[in-house]
């Protein structure tokens, strides 16, 4: 419902927007793939009302009885900027907090940490030598005295090194003081998911290595609002938190955000479509080609039409953000899932030990007999992201739209 | 003190104090001897150190020629192995590199290419330091080392457009060069993973009975690079196996826009060497005859003691760190000016050469005219070129195929031909391969 009005109130707006506001068939798009999913999205709060109306937003600040939504403000921000205003916010209320990685200092690679060294000095924003194991440890030993340790692994393809640190100290502090010493304070921040040319090192979605590290928590958010709002929570949350943001989005994805301290829930998955014949879920880049591939669906344009029967045109597909990944919102999904009797899993990151077996299984004791169809993944292939194949390995709009179908006529 | 010493330690210092020596008329440190089962000498005054030259001065750097090419005070230009014809080949190599740099940096900027590095003159005099099949483990900025192997610009080309010549099959971002022909092991991004791995080269070298005391590994990092747990690994395994594996430390100054001064609080790189007990030098790196002959007595020393060395060559990127960078972002445009001005690496060896009498303006005109020429034709040539088949997305993951990956090959061989022809991104983006993807299914 409060989709749908979105939908219309964006219809007057759409004309700011490269293509396909319409509800009337969709044109292909020219090339250039990943982005053009994103820019013709339409799940961006771009205006202030709407991004005020972000569900499950928890304002962090004293006036927060301040319910009046017309009191507050909100800029337009990419996701980058929705980062850099996350970290001024905990900097600025948070005098243990420190900010520390590699090239953190000038702005960092992608910019998330701009004007931060110049406005809460160097020794709270700072550059670190160049090692991973080394800022893990690092930010594992300024936690364990109760400070704010806000780590930066430059890219999530060099976060192995860090592995041990995170895995066999970070995940097992607190279970292995009997609850003495813990390391709430730790967050480590990655950009991560394909970019276009990025190739083996620069594309990698390690979300699926940390699945076996309970003490972790994983959180991989979508856009701006769901990044800062997420991002504050991972940094505020009482458990070492793995924030990974998919690096594609952090020029193309733009919303208004709210300016004020505001939070979101971790362990909650959001429905962005509702549905009723089957379940689609995902999380970071992906949730814009899913998005796209419903486009498609619902009003194929004639290039597709033929190969899209129009039985399944009508299909009403439920669209869920996991956003945490782990400990992930299983209520959410089952019951979802039992509703529409049918999932759709995608992720960039390869099929095999890829978060989607973990969810399928779960999925499939508890909604066993309320399935009408096996439960898909929509994945990477089980192979390095290698550059000049990117487009075919990555699951893009159209093999989620063949997946759906598939699912869907099962 | 000595008490509790003796309780620990008990059979050397007993001795000691049963011969009724006092403390404090211990003079010097050989008379009380060793700690037991070492030769560390024992001393009754407590001093810490923190200096590798022994008097807190920094390790000195090895220079031959000066600013203007000619030789400083004391040294020996390497005549035996400086004939004109070998300083022609060092200097066109050596010019090759901004070249190639000023053109493939503008192809990215293009679009054409995804990204490039820009690279360094210092490579060149450890290239040729080098015997052509001593295997080398790269970084990123060294394939001053492939060309001076005779790795063809096609072959440059190829991989950076990622074409069906590139040897790679077009899998990885360019500059990740590799050839086996070359002894040069394929590039990765990740920092630092390569120096582990050359020391294991190294043993293999050593082990294989042909090529003992002909051969070591020789490994390129940066200074930001060995601040990794890889670095300490890999020099820990040469020293200590031991295994003959030359470390050749690039210090250029920054690590994108992290300074060395943020990067290491000790003598650089060089005062690590003698904490792995290996021979350790440092180099003038904008000194191509210095860079040579260190790194030459560097092989020698690796191949005769079998085990680690560590030559330290010092430079400053005048480049920013890639075509993502803009690195007056972090340093000021002066500086960088000023650099090149007067640490010029290729300036300094042509005024050498001019001052033999080996060069002159024409020629240098004639030679950047050439390479320039070459660069661009075959940068030319490669743009034209299709990208590798489609099929090599899924092959060589393993040395056979799983049935995972072929399932999902024909899965996705299904969807191509379902809509390959149909969906208009599909169908153009295939026609950049060489198989347009129809060899999937085979």
């Amino acid at each position: 419902m409060l989709v749908r009005r979105l939908r219309s109130t964006l219809l007057t707006l759409s004309r700011r927007w490269q293509t396909t506001a319409s509800n009337t068939a969709i044109e292909s798009p020219s090339a250039s793939g990943h982005s053009s999913s994103v820019a013709s999205s339409q799940l961006f709060r771009i205006t202030r009302e709407s991004a005020l109306r972000t569900p499950g937003i928890s304002w962090q600040d004293e006036e927060s009885d301040r319910n009046i939504v017309g009191g507050r403000e909100t800029r337009k921000m990419n996701l980058y900027q929705a980062v850099r205003d996350a970290l001024s916010i905990a900097l600025a209320k948070d005098d243990s907090a420190v900010v520390f990685g590699e090239d953190i200092a000038f702005g960092g690679v992608f910019r998330c940490t701009m004007g931060l060294a110049e406005e809460f000095g160097r020794e709270r924003v700072f550059n670190t030598p160049l090692t991973e194991q080394g800022i893990a440890g690092f930010g594992i030993g300024l936690a364990s005295m109760g400070h704010t340790a806000i780590a930066e692994i430059q890219f999530a393809d060099y976060i192995f090194p860090a592995f041990d640190q995170l895995v066999n100290e970070a995940a097992k502090f607190r279970y292995r003081s009997g609850g003495h010493f813990s390391i709430g304070g730790l967050t480590v921040r990655a950009p991560t998911m394909a970019v276009g040319h990025g190739g083996l090192y620069h594309s990698q979605s390690p979300e699926g290595f940390f699945m076996g590290a309970s003490g972790l928590k994983v959180v991989i958010p979508r856009s701006p609002i769901q990044c800062k709002g997420l991002l504050l929570s991972a940094i505020r949350d009482p458990n070492p938190v793995i924030f990974m943001e998919p690096k594609i989005l952090y020029r193309s994805a733009v919303e208004q955000v709210p300016i004020d301290d505001f939070a979101l829930p971790l362990s909650r998955a959001e429905i962005l479509i509702p549905g009723s014949d089957l379940t689609l879920l995902t999380w970071g880049t992906p949730v814009y080609h899913c998005e796209y591939a419903l486009r498609l669906l619902n009003s194929p344009p004639p290039s597709l039409a033929p190969l899209i029967p129009p039985s399944l045109r009508s299909a009403k597909v439920e669209l869920i953000d996991l956003r945490t990944i782990l400990p992930w919102d299983i209520e959410t999904v089952v019951e979802s899932v039992r509703r529409t009797k049918r999932l759709v899993i995608v992720h960039e990151a390869g099929m095999t030990g890829g978060v989607g077996g973990e969810i399928a299984a779960e999925v499939g004791k508890r909604a066993f007999l309320r399935l009408e169809a096996p439960v898909r993944r929509i994945t990477g292939w089980d192979v390095p992201a290698g550059l000049q194949f990117e487009k075919f390995n990555m699951p893009d709009a159209v093999r989620i739209l063949d997946g759906i179908m598939e699912t869907l006529s099962y | 003190m000595m008490r509790s010493l003796s309780v620990k330690y008990s059979p050397l210092l007993t001795r000691v104090r049963s011969r009724g020596r006092a403390l404090s008329t211990q003079p010097t440190s050989s008379s009380l001897g060793c700690l037991p089962t070492t030769d560390s000498p024992v001393v009754s005054k407590l001093a810490f150190f923190n200096s590798v030259t022994g008097d807190g001065s920094k390790i000195p750097s090895y220079r031959v020629l000066d600013g203007s090419g000619i030789p400083i005070e004391g040294a020996e230009v390497p005549e035996a192995c400086i004939s004109e014809q070998f300083a022609r080949r060092l200097y066109e190599n050596m010019q090759l590199l901004p070249t190639l740099d000023n053109i493939l940096y503008n192809v990215q900027r293009q679009g054409k290419i995804s990204f490039y590095y820009g690279e360094e003159a210092a490579v060149i005099g450890s290239a040729a330091a080098l015997a052509d099949d001593d295997e080398v483990l790269a970084q990123y900025r060294e394939v001053g080392v492939l060309l001076w192997r005779g790795f063809t610009l096609d072959r440059v080309m190829a991989q950076c457009f990622g074409n069906h010549e590139d040897s790679g099959k077009g899998r990885q971002m360019p500059v990740h060069f590799g050839s086996k022909q070359h002894h040069f092991h394929q590039i990765s991004s990740p920092l630092a993973t390569q120096i582990p791995q050359a020391a294991g080269v190294g043993y293999a070298l050593k082990r294989d009975p042909e090529r003992r005391s002909k051969n070591v590994a020789c490994v390129f990092f940066g200074e930001g690079a060995a601040s990794e747990g890889d670095f300490h690994a890999g020099m820990l395994l040469a020293s200590t196996l031991p295994s003959p594996t030359l470390f050749l430390a690039r210090n250029n100054g920054f690590a994108i826009s992290t300074p060395s001064s943020q990067q290491y609080y000790g003598d650089s790189l060089s005062a690590r060497g003698p904490g792995y007990g290996v021979d350790t030098v440092r180099v003038d790196g904008n000194d191509v005859l210095a860079v040579m002959s260190a790194v030459k007595e560097g092989r020698r020393r690796c191949l005769e003691g079998g085990r680690g060395v560590l030559v330290e060559i010092m430079t400053y990127r005048v480049g920013h760190h890639s075509t993502s960078d803009d690195s007056f972002a972090y340093r000021g445009r002066q500086e960088v000016e000023n650099r090149k001005k007067i640490d010029n690496p290729i300036t300094r060896f042509r005024l050498f050469m001019e001052s033999r009498g080996w060069w002159n303006g024409t020629e240098e005109e004639e030679l950047k005219s050439r390479l320039k020429q070459d660069v661009l034709a075959a940068f030319k040539r490669a743009e034209t070129l299709k990208k590798p088949n489609l099929t090599e997305l899924f092959s060589d993951v393993y040395s056979e195929e799983p049935w995972n990956i072929r399932e999902q090959r024909e899965e996705l061989a299904g969807l191509l031909q379902k809509y390959g022809q149909v969906w208009e991104p599909w169908r153009n983006e295939l026609k950049i391969f060489e198989d347009e993807g129809k060899k999937l299914s085979d």
